[in-house]
């Protein structure tokens, strides 16, 4: 089934500069308060039908040919969660008017499940490594939907905020164990958090005796990703401001000053404004960096 | 004699100072039988180390250092930078 959205959210709805700098800087940015509680409930309802002893049923277990909307299309209510017109807003200004949903999947992980998965990004990496042609800005959406309570213990998918600017190829960073700011999406039920394609993220243990569900979609632009939020401000000294005192924000390995360029040229981008001329020559604007 | 067996600890440093902090870390453990669970992403949040230099007063030895990082706006910012893997040989039941 195609989920195209046609239809267009006013401005005022849209996220503002100070929801959009938040998601430059940490590559997701994440809601308590979206979804109706009622709404959840009847979610998490479809989830528990949706597993068995043997684990999740056929209908929903994802296939990108063969079933890549298996649970969306049996949960009239996860169509509902994703069809309020507040969820609608976060991901017409992430992703403008016209955006398609490419895939989606209910990930089912069992009751004491003590193996993690690995740290990866979805579906290649970041821009450098992508096709040829492909807008050096533009970027898909992953939502995870968390119908349920995920205290910590629950392990919610843990993501490396800022990781989205980093250049790696998918399943490149296996290696990696452990790394300082890591986040566990925890939290109460109802929590949707909206996720840059290049995010490092992976799923976690499950220490509880309840099976843990996360409801994923992955969605794909069809405009260029500027202009397409509440864009009012985004030049003030406040916002200046907040790019200036996060600079080393997600610094690891010594590569803040490089990242903080990249993010103001990427904010003009986003914004609408021109690229910023160089006059020194050096590379260096200084412009929110 | 008991068999011996390697463990690697992987330990990235917020510069190249190997006293400076560690910000990343996994421990490969080549004495936990195949069916016990190795060192999972998200498990823990604090370093076992807080430096290579601790690690290596600790008894670990250091048998590789990735290469100084080589940046530019060319290759932009990608894997993790100041890696440093470290062995250990310990002791396992015969």
């Amino acid at each position: 089934m195609a989920i195209a959205e046609t239809e267009v959210v006013a401005q005022s709805e849209l996220l503002d500069v100070h929801q959009m700098a938040r998601f430059v800087i940490d590559g997701f940015i994440e809601f308590d308060d979206l979804i109706p509680d009622e709404l959840s409930e009847a979610v998490n309802a479809d989830e528990l039908a949706s597993v068995n002893a043997d684990g999740p049923i056929p209908e929903v277990r994802w296939h990108i040919t063969d079933n890549p909307h298996g649970f969306y299309e049996r949960s009239a209510a996860v169509r509902a969660v994703h069809n309020l017109p507040r969820v609608k807003a976060v991901l017409q200004s992430l992703l403008g008017p016209g955006h398609v949903a490419s895939h989606s999947a209910l990930h089912c992980t069992g009751p004491r499940q003590e193996t993690a998965q690995q740290w990866h990004v979805d579906a290649g990496g970041r821009r450098q490594v992508r096709l040829p042609g492909v807008h050096p800005w533009s970027f898909d959406i992953l939502t995870a939907y968390f119908a349920h309570d995920t205290p910590h213990e629950m392990g919610p998918t843990l993501v490396l905020p800022g990781s989205h600017m980093r250049s790696v190829l998918g399943p490149d960073v296996a290696r990696y164990k452990n790394i300082t700011g890591q986040k566990r999406l925890s939290g109460k039920a109802g929590r949707i958090v909206f996720m840059h394609e290049a995010l490092w993220h992976c799923a976690q243990t499950n220490e509880i005796d309840q099976w843990r569900f996360m409801f994923k979609i992955r969605y794909n632009p069809r405009v260029p990703q500027r202009g397409i939020f509440n864009t009012d401000g985004w030049d003030s000294e406040e916002i200046r401001r907040y790019f200036r005192m996060n600079k080393n924000a997600h610094n690891l390995t010594g590569e803040s000053s490089a990242v903080a360029q990249e993010r103001a040229d990427w904010w003009r981008y986003l914004c609408g404004a021109d690229e910023l001329a160089d006059p020194s020559g050096t590379g260096a604007h200084g412009d929110y960096a | 004699m008991s068999p011996v067996r390697q463990q690697i600890l992987i330990l990235h440093l917020q510069s190249g100072d190997l006293g400076s902090p560690t910000v990343a870390w996994a421990l490969y453990d080549g004495a936990l039988p195949a069916d016990a669970v190795q060192m999972q992403t998200g498990s823990e949040y604090e370093p076992p180390y807080d430096s290579v230099l601790a690690a290596m007063r600790d008894g670990w030895r250091v048998f590789q250092a990735s290469p100084q990082p080589e940046r530019s706006a060319a290759t932009g910012t990608g894997q993790l930078a100041n890696e440093f893997w470290l062995e250990r040989n310990v002791e396992v039941e015969g």
